[in-house]
C-alpha cells in the first residue's frame, strides 16, 4: 500500500484531545501533593542584600522553601554557562526565580512568599541594544569570562555571540553597484503563547524521581534536571502528557528541576501550574527583538552584486539556547539568493530583559520580514516587478547561495510561480488592497534518534520513540511509516511517546525534527520487524523470502496473491513469541561550503536538505486608521516528499496564522526598566481564528536525498517564516509607504500612512 | 462565601438589602477578581434564572429591556435588530460567543466601565435605567447614573431591572461602530454610536455617543446645526471633528491619545453615516462593523 493512498488521517490523540477524555499535566494529581509557587525578583537588575526565608519556613502547611543555597553551584545554559536555577546575587531580569516554596495549599504558599524577606539595591537596567555594545554601558554579566564556554562563540561586553557571513569583496562590488540601497528595521519582541501554561509534578521514590512535565522535549529536561541537581540521569524518568502547545517555547529544561529539588526537600509530590502572567514573564524562551541594518548592492538589470548588514538581537538576561541565533539571523539577511558578495555580522546582545530562545523557526520571521521588504525597495527602486526581481535572484537548482552552498535540486522558483499565480500576481485590485510577496527557506537538521517497535505474539504492534508531539501531528504521522513498513493499518498501531523511561532518545519536538530524524528511525526499526515478518511467512508459505510483500494486513507471495498468511499470526509463530526492532538514525551529510569564513560557526552555514517557501498575502488597509486585514494568503512550500498532506496542510496554514500574529498585532512592550507591560492575553492580542483569512497551500514535492524518510525536509518552522515578509509589503503596495517596524499594528501604519515616524 | 440563587426579583432585593451583591454572567466580577481587581463579595446572589429580568416589552411609546437579557439575545432579538439596531451591533461585537451567551446588558450598564459596548448605543437611543430596591422603583438618565469610571450613583441596595428606552418612530435609525484589531474576543479602543431621525432626506435628530474616550461614556454636543440639512459628507466631518475634540483619551498599551482622539472621529463619523442610512430604510445587517467592513471586520 502506497503511504499516499491511505484514505485519511487518523491522529491516535485526536479523540482524546477533542472529546476531554485525554490528561494533561495540569489535570494530574498525586496523593500528597503540594503546590508550589516562585518568588519572582521583581526587578530587572539589581544586587540582592539580604535573602531570609526563615520565616516562611516556620509557616505550619508550608514543607520547602528553597534558594540557591539549598541546590548544587551549578551553572548552565548552552553556549555560555551563564545561569543558576535561582537567583545567585545578581538580579538579571524581573521574572527570575529568587526562591520556591511548596506548601499545603495555595494560600499558604502565598503566605509564605509574602514572609520571605528579599532585600536589594537596584542596578542601571541595560534595555537599548546599541548602548548596550557601546562603550561603557553597564555589563549585565560582569563575569562573562569566568563562565564555562562551549561550540564556536566569540563573546565580549554584552555581547554573548558574534556570528558573521563573509564572501567575496563587498566594499569593491558596493562601489561598483548601479544602485546601492539601504535600510533599517526594529522588530520588537514577541511570545510563543502556547495556550496551555506549563505546568510540572515532581515525585521522588528513594533516589530516582520522575516528573510529568509540559515540555516538548523530554530528553532535555532530563539533561537540565540531571545536570542542575547532579543526578544520574538513569535516576531521572520524565513523563509528558498531552502537551497544549509549544511553539518552540517548552524546548529545553525549564522549571523541571526547581520543581524536583521542591518535591525532594518537601519529601512529597509538588506540582507547579504556571499563572498567564507568570507564562509571560518567567520562562527563557521568548521571541528575540532585533535591529536590522541592511545594504545590497545591485545593477540596472536587477543584479544583486553585494550586501552588507548589521543585526543587533536581543538576547536577554541569559543564554538558554540562543548562542546559534546570530548565525541564523545572518542567514535570513542574507537570504535565499545569490549574491557573491557578502559581509554580514550579528551580535547576541546581553540586556536586562526576559532571557531569549526557541520560538517556531527562531529569528526566521524577523529576518525575513526584513530582508523582504529591503527586496521590495530594491526592486522598486531599479523600476521591477518584485516578483520578476526575485525570477532574477533567488537561487535554484545548482547555484551558490550567500555562504557557497551549492544547492541540490531545490523548488524555491517553483514555489515562487506557484504561490504567485494562486494569488493572481499582477491583477488590478480593489482601492485599498494590494498583494504582497516574500520568499523564505529555513533548514533541516540531523539529529540522532532512536526507536523501539515490538510486534506482539496477537500481532499487535507499539512503536516506542522518542518523539514528542505538542500539536504538529508528526509524531502522528510516525504511525504512517511503520504501517508502511509492516503492512498493516495504521490506526491498530499503538505509540508510546514523551516517556524517557520507555523510549530511545532523540530531539523531540525541536527544530522541525520529529519526521525527520525520528521518522528514520521509526521506519528502520519497523523494517527490522518487517524483514522477520518477511522470514517467516516465506517458511510458512513455502516461498521465496525475496518474493514475501506486505500488505493489508496479509503476508503474501508475489504474483501469487492466494499463496498468504495474516500478518497477525506470524509473530506468535516466531520463536521468541514477538517481534523486536530497535534502531537509530544514521548520519546525514552537511553540505559543503566553499568560499565564505564564518566567524562564531554554530552549525547554521551550510544548510542540510535546505525548505523553501514563498507567501503572497492579500491585505485590506482601512487607511483612516491603519488597521489592516489578511483576506488572503496563498502558500507554497519545497519541504520534499509530504507524507501526511493532511497534517503538513495544517502545519501550514498554523503557521501563516502565527505569523499574521507577529505581523499586526503581537509585540511586547516595555516599560523603561525592563519590565513587560503587556504580560497578558487582554494586552498582547493573538490572532483568533476569526482573523484567519483563506488559506490557499501548494506544495513542490521534490524527493530529496540525505534528508528524512521518503525524501521529506522538515515543515514544522517553514510555514513561520514569510508570511510577515509578504503582509509588509502588501502593506506598502496599498498605502504607498513602508513600515519598518514589528509587529505592524494599527497605529503604526496609521502614523506610516500620515508620514509620522514613531 | 455564599452564593445564593434568587428565583424571583423580591429574593434579589431582600438579598441586596442583606448586603449581597448581583451575579449574573459574571463576565466582569468573576473576570475582574482573576486579574486581582478585586476579590468576590463574601455574599453573592445569582440573578440570572429570574425571568422577569429576560423580557422584552415593547410599548406604544417605550421599549422595557429586561436587565438580564444576554448579548447573544440583543443580537438576534428582532425587536433589537429592527428598532434599536446599535445595540445590536454592539452586543455582536461583545467578547466571544461564550462571554454573550451569558454577559447581561445590566451587567454592562452597572460595572460602569467607559468601554462598554452597549453603553454609547443606550445613551443615543435615550435609554433611562430603572432601579429597584424595597421602597419601590426609579428611573435614572445613564448621565446621571455613570458617574466615574467603574462607578455608579446606584445605592447598593438597587438592582438595575431593565433599561427603558423610547421607541423612535419612522425614519429613525441607529449604529454602533467600533476600532477593532482583531475580530474577537476585542475590547474597545474607541467606538461610537449614533441615532439619527430623517426628515425626508434632512436631519430631523441627531444624538452622538462616544465610547472609551473619557472616564464615562461621553454624548457629544453642539450638533444642533446639522439639524434640517442632509447629514452630507461635510455634516459627517462636522461629527468627526466634533468627536475628536471633545474626547479626552488617555494613552495606554492599546493606543496612544493621538491616535485615538483621531480614531474617534473616524468611528463617529461612520457611526453617524451608518444611523442615517438605516433610517432611510437601507438594510445595513448587524453588526456595522462587519456589514462595511470597518477597520479589521472586512
Amino acid at each position: 500500500m502506497a503511504i499516499t493512498d491511505l484514505p485519511e488521517f487518523v491522529r491516535a490523540d485526536g479523540p482524546d484531545k477533542v472529546t476531554g477524555s485525554g490528561r494533561y499535566t495540569a489535570d494530574m494529581t498525586l496523593t500528597g501533593q503540594l503546590v508550589a509557587k516562585f518568588k519572582y525578583a521583581g526587578v530587572p537588575s539589581a544586587r540582592v542584600t539580604k535573602l531570609d526565608v526563615t520565616a516562611a519556613r516556620a509557616i505550619p502547611g508550608v514543607f520547602a522553601v528553597l534558594t540557591q543555597d539549598d541546590v548544587p553551584d551549578v551553572r548552565y545554559s548552552y553556549g555560555i554557562a551563564d545561569r543558576t536555577l535561582f537567583v545567585k546575587d545578581v538580579v538579571r531580569f524581573d521574572g527570575e526565580v529568587v526562591a520556591a516554596v511548596a506548601a499545603i495549599n495555595d494560600k499558604i504558599a502565598q503566605q509564605a512568599l509574602d514572609a520571605i524577606v528579599f532585600e536589594y539595591d537596584e542596578l542601571p537596567a541595560v534595555t537599548d541594544l546599541e548602548a548596550a555594545i557601546a562603550d561603557g554601558s553597564p555589563l549585565v554579566h560582569a563575569d562573562l569570562d569566568a563562565y564555562e564556554v562551549t561550540g564556536d562563540t566569540p563573546h565580549y561586553g554584552n555581547v554573548g555571540t558574534h556570528s558573521s557571513i563573509e564572501m567575496g569583496d563587498v566594499d569593491a562590488a558596493l562601489a561598483s553597484a548601479d544602485h546601492v540601497i539601504s535600510s533599517r528595521f526594529l522588530a520588537d519582541a514577541s511570545h510563543a503563547t502556547p495556550i496551555e501554561p506549563r505546568s510540572v509534578i515532581a515525585q521522588w521514590e528513594g533516589e530516582r524521581v520522575t516528573v510529568w512535565t509540559s515540555t516538548q522535549v523530554p530528553f532535555d529536561a532530563r539533561a537540565g534536571v540531571s545536570e542542575t541537581l547532579e543526578v544520574p540521569s538513569n535516576r531521572v524518568r520524565i513523563v509528558a502528557p498531552h502537551v497544549g502547545g509549544g511553539f518552540g517555547g517548552k524546548c529545553g529544561a525549564h522549571f523541571e528541576p526547581h520543581i524536583a529539588a521542591l518535591a525532594k526537600a518537601a519529601k512529597r509530590p509538588v506540582k507547579l501550574v504556571f499563572s498567564r502572567w507568570e507564562e509571560f514573564v518567567a520562562p527563557d524562551r521568548r521571541r528575540e527583538s532585533m535591529v536590522i541594518d541592511v545594504t545590497t548592492g545591485v545593477m540596472n538589470d536587477g543584479t544583486i552584486v553585494a550586501r552588507t548588514g548589521n543585526i543587533l538581537l536581543d538576547n536577554g538576561a541569559y543564554m538558554a539556547d540562543s548562542s546559534f541565533f546570530p548565525q541564523a539571523a545572518a542567514m535570513h539577511v542574507a537570504g535565499p539568493y545569490v549574491i557573491p558578495n557578502v559581509k554580514i555580522d550579528a551580535r547576541l546582545v546581553y540586556t536586562n530583559h526576559q532571557p531569549s530562545g526557541s520560538v517556531r523557526a527562531p529569528t526566521a520571521p524577523q529576518g525575513c520580514w526584513a530582508v523582504e521588504s529591503h527586496t521590495d525597495e530594491i526592486a522598486a527602486t531599479i523600476g521591477m516587478d518584485a516578483l520578476d526581481f526575485r525570477r532574477k535572484n533567488i537561487v535554484t537548482t545548482g547555484s551558490v547561495g550567500a555562504v557557497g552552498q551549492t544547492y541540490d535540486e531545490i523548488g524555491l522558483d517553483q514555489c515562487l510561480e506557484k504561490a504567485a499565480a494562486s494569488a493572481g500576481w499582477g491583477q488590478e485590485l480593489p482601492e485599498g488592497e494590494a498583494l504582497g510577496i516574500s520568499v523564505g527557506w529555513w533548514p533541516s537538521f540531523h539529529a540522532p534518534a532512536g526507536a523501539y517497535a515490538k510486534m506482539h505474539g496477537d500481532g499487535a504492534v507499539q512503536i516506542i520513540t522518542g518523539a514528542s508531539e505538542c500539536g504538529t501531528g508528526s509524531v502522528m504521522t510516525l504511525r504512517m511509516l511503520a504501517a508502511d513498513e509492516l503492512g498493516i493499518d495504521e490506526t491498530s498501531i499503538e505509540l508510546i511517546y514523551q516517556d524517557t523511561g520507555a523510549a530511545p532518545s532523540g530531539p523531540g519536538s525541536s527544530g522541525s525534527m520529529t519526521l525527520f530524524n525520528h521518522g528514520r528511525a521509526v521506519e528502520r526499526a519497523s523494517r527490522q520487524i518487517s524483514d522477520q515478518l518477511k522470514e517467516l511467512a516465506a517458511t510458512q508459505l513455502e516461498a521465496n523470502v525475496d518474493d514475501i510483500v506486505l500488505a493489508n494486513g496479509v503476508a503474501s507471495v508475489a504474483g501469487t496473491p492466494s499463496a498468504s498468511v495474516p500478518i497477525v499470526e506470524l509473530a506468535g509463530a516466531s520463536e521468541d513469541g514477538e517481534l523486536l526492532g530497535s534502531a537509530s538514525t544514521e548520519a546525514l551529510e552537511w553540505p559543503e561550503i566553499v568560499g565564505s569564513s564564518c566567524l562564531g560557526d554554530q552549525g547554521f552555514a551550510s544548510w542540510m536538505a535546505p525548505q523553501f517557501s514563498c507567501h503572497v498575502a492579500r491585505v485590506r488597509v482601512d487607511k483612516d486608521t491603519g488597521v489592516t486585514r489578511v483576506l488572503e494568503v496563498h502558500a507554497a512550500h519545497d519541504s520534499g516528499t509530504i507524507i501526511n498532506p493532511m497534517a503538513a496542510h495544517g502545519q501550514v496554514e498554523g503557521g501563516i496564522l502565527m505569523g499574521i500574529g507577529q505581523a499586526l498585532t503581537e509585540g511586547t512592550q516595555y516599560d523603561d526598566s525592563g519590565r513587560q507591560r503587556n504580560a497578558g492575553l487582554l494586552e498582547y492580542k493573538l490572532q483568533t481564528i476569526a482573523d484567519a483569512p483563506k488559506i490557499s497551500t501548494e506544495f513542490v514535492e521534490i524527493y530529496t536525498p540525505n534528508a528524512g524518510p521518503k525524501g521529506a525536509k522538515g515543515l514544522a518552522e517553514a510555514p513561520n517564516v514569510a508570511t510577515c515578509g509578504a503582509i509588509n509589503n502588501a502593506i506598502a503596495n496599498a498605502i504607498g509607504t513602508r513600515l519598518n517596524q514589528l509587529p505592524m499594528t494599527a497605529e503604526r501604519v496609521w502614523n506610516a500612512i500620515e508620514g509620522e515616524v514613531e | 462565601m455564599t452564593l445564593t440563587i434568587a428565583s424571583s426579583i423580591d429574593d434579589i432585593i431582600a438579598a441586596l438589602a442583606a448586603g449581597a451583591r448581583p451575579i449574573a454572567g459574571g463576565t466582569d466580577l468573576v473576570v475582574g477578581s482573576r486579574q486581582g481587581k478585586g476579590s468576590l463579595p463574601d455574599s453573592l446572589i445569582a440573578i440570572d434564572r429570574v425571568e422577569a429580568l429576560g423580557v422584552i416589552d415593547r410599548g406604544d411609546a417605550e421599549t422595557r429591556l429586561g436587565a438580564g437579557v444576554t448579548h447573544a439575545r440583543l443580537m438576534t432579538e428582532p425587536t433589537i435588530v429592527d428598532h434599536f439596531t446599535a445595540i445590536a451591533d454592539a452586543a455582536a461585537l461583545v467578547g466571544s460567543p461564550a462571554t454573550r451567551n451569558v454577559g447581561t446588558v445590566g451587567g454592562n450598564v452597572m460595572n460602569g466601565s467607559p468601554a462598554m459596548d452597549t453603553g454609547s448605543p443606550l445613551v443615543v437611543l435615550g435609554a433611562q435605567a430603572e432601579l429597584t430596591n424595597a421602597s419601590g422603583s426609579r428611573l435614572v438618565s445613564l448621565d446621571e447614573l455613570w458617574v466615574g469610571p467603574g462607578t455608579t450613583s446606584a445605592a447598593p441596595d438597587e438592582l438595575c431591572t431593565a433599561l427603558v428606552i423610547p421607541n423612535m418612530g419612522e425614519g429613525g435609525g441607529s449604529a454602533y461602530v467600533r476600532l477593532e484589531y482583531r475580530r474577537a474576543m476585542e475590547i474597545a479602543i474607541v467606538g461610537a454610536a449614533a441615532a439619527v431621525t430623517l426628515d425626508g432626506d434632512n436631519v430631523r435628530s441627531i444624538r452622538v455617543a462616544l465610547t472609551a474616550v473619557a472616564p464615562t461614556i461621553l454624548e457629544v454636543t453642539g450638533l444642533d446645526d446639522l439639524v434640517g440639512k442632509p447629514l452630507d459628507d461635510d455634516a459627517l466631518s462636522a461629527v468627526a471633528a466634533a468627536a475628536s475634540e471633545q474626547a479626552s483619551p488617555i494613552s495606554d498599551l492599546r493606543a496612544s491619545d493621538r491616535y485615538r482622539r483621531h480614531t474617534i472621529g473616524v468611528m463617529a463619523r461612520r457611526a453617524a453615516d451608518a444611523a442615517a442610512r438605516r433610517a432611510s430604510g437601507e438594510d445595513i445587517s448587524v453588526p456595522v462593523n462587519r456589514a462595511l467592513g470597518v477597520g479589521a471586520t472586512a
